[in-house]
């Protein structure tokens, strides 16, 4: 019975979504968001977004993709087949990250208001507002939807979230400047990236006891966007100004690989099929495309001006 | 007095009641619920000064991180050498000469002092056991100008910590949540009271204790603290923050120092590095 209900999950996710998908890169000079083609690895179009597009995040059910866009302190939503801004609506100060829960609504952080903030993309509507420390930036969703973790910059904080209380119920102060982070898939595990301390640390969520840190070799390395391998056994760590990607063993934190990408690499992608991830490189104005099987890069692909966030409808 | 015949009867009431205590303050500590501890920061200093109102700033964003660990900071004016003799004060951040710097630091040891107003490099050199500078010495801002001058003869540039238009690694939300609160721009000194309280606070949220002598040790170890100012910076052996500093031309920040070309942009000790004096 179950294996029957997972294959009619499977056929419906594979026939409502194109073969490769479409990946969507935000461009925080140009103020577009180049679409690419996953199946070809071509840019298919360049779409006007609004100012200062920064974080970047699709629908659970892939209809629609966010945009932050930084300087109009708002949020622009694309149409993925009609390639346009369909709408956007006003998000708080400065929205950087964001990320989409499983029920469809977004949880950005506001950098200069010391704060988290929910809304429903659907209505615009905020749904809540949390307090948290000073400077919030990375933000995660655990894959059950039950906890959210906001990192806080400059309080070198990870609160964790309880959902739908949106009441913190937990600190765990980690290395100096907390940019990014990620869960287990069974929620119970989180990773964090702090960018000065250079490292990666890995924490209980429901005890706050930190588990490991891995500092990364490359003192350049100012690591910042952080995620799993579909199979939950590697990391995969944005290096920063390393212009690298180090993947991690996800039980020890030791350094399997390490994949030379552009310059200034600092977002990150998993396609769903978990064989492809792409990178943001800022200052090569390019995005990566690495096979996760033999971890080579396997394109690059120019897009605009200083690309920042990418997400995967596929 | 001679052994109580009830002491076998009590002695399980007394095991039971730690039971009791310890499943309380574990659930306690798991709701994220605990006691407010309290830190005093001693202040030696004018009371309008740039000093204070970094201080003062430092405090504010202390207290951000602290509530959610249980940890609640003050700000403690003291008058002078004799004042923070017993003072209780877990740090003094001190904008003081340094002849009474030196006084300072000997009244208030094992506590330590951080110096945020006197750029003396002999002060450095004297290498007190707890004496610290947030605040550039002169040779580490004479460093950076030369380094300057030696990729650009042409254009003569003040090395600063700090300035109110710098907006790189974050500093732009400093110099606003400065000026917002303060109505002024934040000056080299402001930075340095700022970092100085910044620096106790990270290592009390990370070592969750607040004695004096290990807050000290600790803030002399690794401490990753990055000022908003975009680098690993640490403690020399000095007493002297490591630091990147800002070239200013009349208001205009024109580079960073240490200059790339002239010096590793990475190697902090390119600025400044002085030794104890023996």
């Amino acid at each position: 019975m179950r294996t029957a209900i997972l294959a009619l999950l499977l056929a419906v996710a594979c026939t409502s979504h194109a073969a490769g998908g479409r990946v969507f890169v935000s461009n925080e000079r140009d103020d577009t968001v180049s679409v690419i083609d996953a199946a070809s690895n071509k840019v298919i179009a360049t779409v006007p977004v609004g100012k200062r597009p920064r974080g970047v995040g699709v629908s659970p059910d892939g209809s629609e993709v966010y945009v932050a866009i930084s300087g109009d302190n708002a949020i622009a939503v694309l149409d993925p087949e009609k390639l346009e801004v369909v709408r956007t609506f006003e998000s708080g100060d400065d929205p950087e990250a964001f990320a989409v829960h499983p029920n469809g609504n977004i949880y950005i952080s506001n950098e200069e208001d010391a704060k988290a903030s929910v809304y429903n993309p659907r209505n615009g509507e905020k749904i809540a507002e949390i307090e948290v420390g000073i400077e919030p930036e990375g933000v995660a969703v655990s894959p059950d939807g039950s906890r959210v973790i906001v990192t806080s910059e400059s309080t070198n904080m990870l609160h964790i979230i309880a959902v739908p209380e949106h009441e913190i119920v937990a600190n765990i102060v980690v290395g100096a400047r907390p940019r990014a982070a990620t869960f287990s898939a069974d929620g119970t595990i989180a990773y964090a990236t702090s960018e000065i301390s250079g490292e990666v640390k890995k924490v209980d969520v429901a005890t706050g006891t930190i588990l490991g840190r891995m500092p990364l070799a490359d003192d350049k390395a100012k690591p910042k966007d952080v995620l799993l391998s579909r199979d939950g056994k590697r990391l995969f760590v944005a290096g920063g100004r390393a212009n690298s990607i180090f993947v991690l063993d996800a039980d020890t934190l030791e350094v399997l690989d390490t994949i030379g990408v552009g310059k200034r690499v600092w977002g990150l992608a998993l396609s769903r099929d978990g064989k492809r991830l792409y990178t943001t490189d800022g200052v090569d104005h390019q995005v990566s495309v690495i096979d996760t099987e033999s971890d080579d890069v396997v394109a690059t692909v120019p897009v605009g001006k200083f690309p920042w966030g990418v997400a995967i409808d596929d | 007095m001679s052994p109580s015949p009830a002491r076998p009867i009590r002695r399980p009431v007394h095991a039971w009641l730690a039971v009791l205590c310890i499943v309380l303050l574990a659930a306690s500590t798991a709701s994220g619920a605990r006691e407010t501890r309290q830190v005093r920061i001693g202040f030696v200093g004018a009371d309008s000064s740039d000093a204070m109102r970094g201080a003062s700033q430092g405090i504010d964003e202390a207290n951000a991180q602290g509530r959610f660990l249980g940890w609640q900071y003050e700000l403690v004016p003291l008058a002078d050498a004799a004042a923070a003799r017993g003072a209780e004060v877990a740090v003094i951040v001190a904008d003081a000469a340094p002849a009474a710097l030196r006084e300072l630091a000997a009244a208030a040891a094992p506590s330590a002092v951080i110096n945020v107003g006197a750029t003396d490099d002999a002060l450095r050199a004297a290498c007190l056991p707890n004496l610290l500078h947030t605040l550039p010495s002169a040779a580490m801002l004479a460093d950076a100008e030369a380094q300057w001058r030696h990729k650009h003869a042409d254009s003569p540039a003040t090395a600063r910590a700090w300035h109110e238009s710098f907006r790189k690694y974050a500093a732009a939300q400093l110099n606003r949540r400065y000026e917002a609160r303060h109505g002024k721009p934040m000056s080299d000194v402001a930075w340095a009271a700022w970092a100085a309280v910044k620096l106790v606070s990270n290592t009390i949220a990370t070592s969750d204790e607040a004695i004096p002598a290990r807050v000290h040790e600790l803030m002399r170890g690794d401490i990753a603290f990055d000022g908003q100012k975009g680098a690993d910076m640490d403690f020399r052996d000095t007493g002297q923050l490591r630091q990147p500093l800002l070239l200013v031309d009349g208001e205009t920040i024109v580079g960073e120092a240490p200059v790339r070309g002239v010096a590793d942009p990475g190697d902090l000790d390119t600025l400044g590095r002085g030794a104890c004096a023996k």
